[in-house]
Formats: C-alpha cells, sequence, structure tokens
C-alpha cells in the first residue's frame, strides 16, 4: 500500500501502550502482506497473476474484501473501481508523475479495466478474470480497510482512545481523548496542506480526504491528476479535493474517491445510503475554488449546501467563476 | 489511578520493488493443483492463535480445502477463528475432542513449542497427517519421540517452515549447489527487529493468562529467540552444507527488555561443521538495522536472501599469476604487493529471479505443498529428517546458551533408528 501509518493512543502505561501498538501495527503488516500490490508475494499479485488463466481460489477475507470493493463499483456505477490500474500505468502515474497517453495506450488500457469484467463466485470463493491484463489495485480502500482492521484489534484489546492515521488521507478516531469530545483533526486547504480549511471533531468515526495535488502534471495549461475516472478513462477535472465521514474507514476510503469522480450532485444519493455521513468538496480552480457541503459538522466559510444540489459537475466550476450568475447549488433543485 | 500516556509511533509500508505482474500465462501448465470439489481435504486445528490463524488463511486459499474443526484453550480464538473460515466450524476446548471427530483428514498443530510433542504424537496416532509447525518438539528428547512416532503410524508430517518452500530461496540453493558461489565456508544469519516481541493481554493482571498468550517469554513453554525465528535459517543452512554440526558454543541474555520475560532478548550462536564451514545466527529485538538476513559465503561470492527475495555477488576475480602483471615502486623497494582498502562491497548484484508459474507467498506454497502431500499420500520436502535436525540443532542451540559450553553433539543426539 505505501503508505506511512501513524497511530496514537492512550493506555495505562509504556508495556500496555507497546502491546497495543505492536499487535495493531502486525494486523496492518499482514494485510499489507495479504493485499498489496506491490508485493509480488501478495495473496491480491497472486490473483492478478492468475485469475485470467484459472479461477483463484482465495480466503474469505480476502474473498470478502474484494466483493465489498465491487460492492462500491456497483453502487457507484463504476465511478470507484479497483480495476483501474492499467488506466493509471497509461497516464504514467503508477511510479511516476504522469504524461498523456498516446490513443494506443489508452484504447489497451481500457481494454482491461471495468469491474463487470470480474466475476466473483460466493459458493467457490473464486476470482476470475475474464479478459487478459486486468489487475486489481487496491488503493482506493486497503488503507481503510487495514485501519478498521488495526481499530478492531485496539478494541479488542481493550483500548479506548486511539487515533488510527493512514498516510494523513485516512483516519479513524476510537472514541476520545480522556476529558475531551473527540478528536481534532484538521481537513486541509488544496492550496497549501499545512494549513487548514476546517477542524472536526471525531468520535467512533473516520475521515478521509481525497485530493488531485497527491500526484498530478499539467499539460497546456490543464491539470491532469492520478484519480481517474474508470468510466471515461481520463483523470477527473475540476475536483480539488473531497472529504467524507463516515463510521467506518473502509467505507471513507472508498468514498472519497468515489465522490471525487461523481461530484456532489450524483454524490448525495451514495451518501445518504450511509448513516451519519458528511462530504466536502474543493470544486474548481485553485485561485477561484467553489466549497460544497453535505451535512458537515462544522460551517466551512462560503460553502454551500449541496442537499438539493442537482448541477453537474462542470457547472460547478463554472458558478465558481462567475459566481453573479447563478445560485451555486440551487439551480436545478426541483 | 492509572497513568495515561499520550504515545505515537510511525512505521512505513515497504515498497518492494517490481510492478504487479498484470499479465496471466496463456495457455501456461494447469494447475495440478485444481480439484473437483468432490476431493475436499477437511483440516482440523489446534492451536489457532497468531500463527495458526496465518495458517489458516493460507490453507484457505487452496482449492477444496475447508477447517472441520478448531481446538483452543483459550475461548476468544474461537471467535477468530469463525471469522476467517466465515462458517461456524466445530469448536473443542480438548484436543482428543478433535481428534475423536470423524471428518477430518489432517490436523495443523500451531501450539506453544512445548505442547508440539504431545499433540503431534496424539494427532499422527488418530490416522491423521500432521502439519506442525516448527520446531518439531522442544528437547532432543522429544524430536526423538515425534521422530518416531511419524515413522511408526507412516502418516506424513510436514514441518512448518514456509521458506523451505519459498522460491527465492530454492532458486538460491540449486544456484549455490550448481557452484555459483564457489565453495561455502560461512553462513551468517541475521533476524534482528526492533520491537518487544510481547502481545497485549486484554487483562494485564492476569498472570495465568499472560503465561498462557505471551508463551513465547517463558522458558517452561518456548525456545526463545533460536526457536522462534532461527529454525528457518538454520533449515538453510542445513539444506546448503547437507550435514549436521558437530558442536555448538552461544550467548544470550536480557539486554533491554527487562520486564519479568525468561528467554534472552538476543542470542548468538555459531555451529561447526566438520567440513569445516560455520553457522553463525544472531538475533534481537533491540536494533532492526539488519532484519531477516541470511549471508552465505563462498569463495567465489554471497548470496544474500530476506523474506521478500534474493540476490547473488561475485567476488572480484584474484590474481592468480605468481608474477606480479604490474610492479609497484614503495621506499625504492621493488615489490608485487600493493594496498587494497577492504572496504565492504556496495556494488550491484543479480538478482534472483523466479519463474513465474513459481513464485508465490511461502506460507501458500508450504501449505499447498501439504495438501498435496494427503491427497497423494506424497511424501513432504519438509520432512521429519529436517524437523530432527533443526529441532536437534535448536535445542542444542539453546542448552549452549544456557550452559556456557561448547556442546559436542554425537553426545547428546543421535537420529533414532
Amino acid at each position: 500500500m505505501g503508505t506511512l501509518f501513524t497511530i496514537y493512543l492512550y493506555a495505562a502505561d509504556s508495556r500496555q501502550a507497546d502491546a497495543d501498538f505492536g499487535m495493531a501495527f502486525d494486523e496492518i503488516d499482514r494485510l499489507d502482506a495479504s493485499l498489496s500490490n506491490y508485493r509480488p508475494n501478495s495473496e491480491l499479485s497472486r490473483i492478478n497473476r492468475s485469475a485470467f488463466r484459472e479461477a483463484v481460489t482465495t480466503d474469505p477475507e480476502v474473498f470478502e474484501f474484494l466483493r465489498r470493493s465491487f460492492d462500491y463499483a456497483r453502487r457507484t456505477d463504476g465511478a470507484f473501481d479497483i480495476t483501474v490500474g492499467p488506466l493509471m500505468r497509461a497516464w504514467g502515474f503508477f511510479r511516476g508523475s504522469g504524461h498523456y497517453p498516446s490513443a494506443d495506450e489508452l484504447r489497451q488500457a481500457r481494454a482491461s479495466v471495468g469491474w463487470q469484467k470480474v466475476l466473483l463466485d460466493d459458493a467457490a470463493r473464486t476470482v476470475r478474470f475474464q479478459v487478459q491484463g486486468v489487475e486489481l489495485d487496491p488503493g482506493g480502500i486497503g488503507k481503510g480497510y487495514a485501519v478498521d482492521q488495526a481499530v478492531s484489534k485496539l478494541r479488542e484489546s481493550g483500548v479506548e482512545s486511539a487515533l488510527v492515521d493512514a498516510g494523513s488521507s485516512t483516519i479513524y478516531a476510537l472514541g476520545a481523548p480522556p476529558g475531551k469530545d473527540g478528536w481534532p483533526v484538521q481537513v486541509p486547504r488544496p492550496q497549501d496542506r499545512k494549513q487548514s480549511i476546517a477542524t472536526v471533531l471525531l468520535r467512533d468515526n473516520a475521515l478521509s480526504t481525497s485530493g488531485n495535488y497527491e500526484k498530478f502534471f499539467k499539460l497546456d495549461g490543464r491539470l491532469y491528476c492520478h484519480i481517474m475516472d474508470p468510466r471515461t478513462g481520463a483523470p477527473v477535472q475540476g475536483v480539488l479535493q473531497t472529504t467524507v465521514i463516515v463510521p467506518q474507514a473502509t467505507d471513507s476510503d472508498a468514498l472519497s474517491t468515489a465522490t471525487f469522480v461523481m461530484g456532489p450532485g450524483k454524490s448525495i444519493k451514495l451518501l445518504e445510503s450511509f448513516p451519519q455521513a458528511s462530504g466536502l468538496w474543493i470544486l474548481g480552480q485553485l485561485n477561484a475554488e467553489q466549497r460544497v457541503t453535505w451535512h458537515w459538522p462544522v460551517v466551512i466559510p462560503g460553502a454551500k449546501e449541496a442537499g438539493g444540489f442537482r448541477g453537474s459537475r462542470s457547472q460547478a466550476i463554472h458558478q465558481s467563476k462567475h459566481p453573479s450568475k447563478s445560485k451555486p447549488g440551487g439551480d436545478s433543485h426541483p | 489511578m492509572m497513568k495515561q500516556k499520550m504515545m505515537n509511533r510511525r512505521e512505513f509500508f515497504e515498497k518492494t520493488a517490481g510492478a504487479v505482474a498484470a499479465v496471466s500465462a496463456l495457455g501456461s501448465a494447469t494447475d495440478v493443483f485444481a480439484v473437483p470439489p468432490s476431493n475436499r481435504v477437511n483440516l482440523g486445528i489446534i492451536g489457532p492463535g497468531s500463527r495458526g490463524q496465518a495458517l489458516m488463511r493460507a490453507f484457505l486459499r487452496v482449492p477444496g480445502v475447508r477447517f472441520a474443526g478448531v481446538c483452543d484453550v483459550y475461548e476468544p480464538r474461537f471467535a477468530q477463528a469463525h471469522k476467517i473460515t466465515g462458517e461456524d466450524t466445530p469448536t473443542y476446548k480438548d484436543y482428543r475432542q478433535l481428534l475423536e471427530a470423524k471428518d477430518i483428514d489432517a490436523i495443523v498443530v500451531a501450539t506453544p513449542l512445548s505442547f508440539h510433542e504431545e499433540h503431534v504424537i496424539a494427532s499422527l496416532e488418530s490416522g491423521r497427517h500432521v502439519y506442525g509447525e516448527k520446531d518439531m518438539a522442544k528437547t532432543v528428547a522429544s524430536c526423538d519421540t515425534v521422530y518416531r512416532a511419524v515413522k511408526r503410524t507412516g502418516k506424513q508430517y510436514q514441518l512448518g517452515t514456509q521458506y523451505h518452500y519459498a522460491p527465492w530461496f530454492v532458486e538460491a540453493l540449486r544456484q549455490i549447489r550448481a557452484g555459483k558461489l564457489g565453495q561455502i565456508t560461512q553462513i551468517y544469519a541475521y533476524w534482528h527487529r526492533n520491537n518487544d516481541w510481547r502481545r497485549p493481554v486484554p487483562n494485564p493482571g492476569d498472570q495465568a493468562l499472560e503465561r498462557l498468550i505471551n508463551w513465547r517469554m517463558y522458558r517452561e513453554y518456548s525456545g526463545g529467540l533460536l526457536a522462534e525465528l532461527g529454525t528457518h535459517q538454520i533449515l538453510f543452512a542445513l539444506e546448503v552444507f547437507g550435514a549436521m554440526p558437530v558442536s555448538v558454543i552461544g550467548n544470550g541474555n536480557i539486554a533491554y527488555w527487562k520486564d519479568g520475560r525468561e528467554v534472552p532478548d538476543n542470542v548468538q550462536v555459531v555451529y561447526s561443521f566438520s567440513a569445516g564451514p560455520t553457522l553463525f545466527f544472531s538475533s534481537t529485538t533491540t536494533n532492526h538495522f539488519e532484519g531477516m538476513k541470511i549471508c552465505v559465503y563462498g569463495t567465489g561470492g554471497t548470496a544474500v536472501l530476506t523474506e521478500a527475495g534474493g540476490t547473488l555477488y561475485y567476488e572480484p576475480a584474484r590474481p592468480n599469476s605468481a608474477v606480479p602483471k604490474e610492479l609497484v615502486v614503495e621506499h625504492g623497494v621493488v615489490t608485487g604487493a600493493s594496498f587494497r582498502a577492504e572496504l565492504p562491497y556496495t556494488g550491484p548484484g543479480d538478482a534472483i529471479k523466479v519463474p513465474e508459474d513459481q513464485a508465490g507467498n511461502a506460507d501458500f506454497l508450504a501449505c499447498r505443498s501439504f495438501i498435496d502431500c494427503v491427497r497423494n499420500n506424497r511424501h513432504p520436502e519438509a520432512d521429519e529428517l529436517s524437523a530432527w535436525n533443526s529441532g536437534v540443532m535448536v535445542a542444542l542451540g539453546n542448552q549452549a546458551i544456557e550452559t556456557g559450553e561448547r556442546i559436542i553433539f554425537a553426545q547428546h543426539a543421535t537420529l533414532p533408528g
């Protein structure tokens, strides 16, 4: 997963804390060894190597992880898709900072991308690729899953207050620091991530942020980020950052990517299916951003609530640049 | 009121070299391990703790395998095991009840070391094949009785040691045996880590539970770092040298973790083999610099093996001519000698390449191989002889650590006839 994990916790003494840290990081290591597509010996790499040649039996945990990942693909109409790897490679984001692909590169990549190209057999617990070149990339959900499992271990051990952070992009707050209402977590500003756009108190909740600044390149004045829309085969444009808060980190991790791709308008129905969900979108350009929220727990200056938001993403950007022309978020309310 | 402390710690997920092998090989050999559903192998496990659970996941990746019984004296393991199997697998608190179940073909033993002898022998005598987590047993005498039980029952016994099946270890061994590194004179093996090797106990004041969960810390149950970590490297050295050592010296103490544990937090042992070579093993829990590493030193080169892969390095060509080609004048004296700094080699090496169809996770490959042995009554690679050899080396290595004496193998161990 190539991610820095950080854990903060309260414990009775250093010995108990060391044991809890060790157990939680062992769990994260275990999942990395199983689900990483960077490790050639991981279970996921074994599936990627073999699942076109034959149906690959895997253990219930990995199978359930894949089933859950594909459930997201179904619920988002493919906006979230863990088969997106070949597109990432075609656009040069797999190990580099990106480049514009040739038409042939793009055609080849798109031919092997698509969640419908993977067959999961519940009864046999097997994974099968229907076309050659499919690969599973857990980048959009694996960190969150690892965080949830580490939190589960901490709970089993009796830890009542902890913060588990995966690369600062997915964070779970277990309980709250003693005497406090929650763990303060800052949402970064896309322009300068050392500054925050909001501070929220998290308690038994997960927060994930996806940004277009993590990997990108510029060409002819346009910015191409590493977050792909698997349905178009191209990087998402016009979205700077999304942040989602939901009760589980697996969900928040996947949803921050999905809502980035879908934009606020089409994300609401998805978020409504999660209890206690909230979302924050920063749209447009760095010097002309538009902030859109949905059930966000604190007031964001200048933000519009997306309750009736029905505009497309491009409309939202337009509104940001020309705020006097229309009311953001309310233009197509039924 | 208990003191509360704020702590933080960071760890990296290592990005290992090599992209995902995305393209499947069309038309390559079919999976010899694919089986019809009717040919299921039902496993029982005694001791689904941390290691046992890892084995359960690995076995469940083999087509046709399911767990038909789970046994542990610690009941919270049952829920954890059910989460892994994804079904309501029958549970037992007494291993004898598990062994009475009719629908079990083989037993996985992953209990604390001191119980291996009892659980493995009972499983064999129940007519089951056994996958026995290393080591074979805790003492030389116990290794003898397990070895005899395997021979007496005629059942298959595979030692739980995944590196025996790791493709890069297998390939390195093939190249070493082919002479790529010249004559092997030393193996230096490390398993260095920086953590307390301790697992959290839900109720820290419960001493019985502490000894149950942290059994590796207590001599009654554990062979310490040499048994839990060194066995892997010892097994590889046995394959390289092809013989048992003649003696061992050892050292071990508690240098840092003075927290009530009884086994050393760092150990060093040196095994001497009759033909001259040496195996040095070091393990510590206070520094991670070396990590898990095996360095095989030969007159022609070095193999460095880790958990992720291996690399071969070759010695620079040595001048074989009696007359130096270039003479050097030092202080007016003509000499053929010149000074060369003995700096460590830092250049590139040749990564050990594993054919794609042989690649894979070592745990999975070990488990898959065992299931093939069960289905076909095939003799395992990591068999009772490998298990007896490594078990005895660990037992006598620990004896050397505890006594401070050089232990002569011929005086303490003879392979049962």
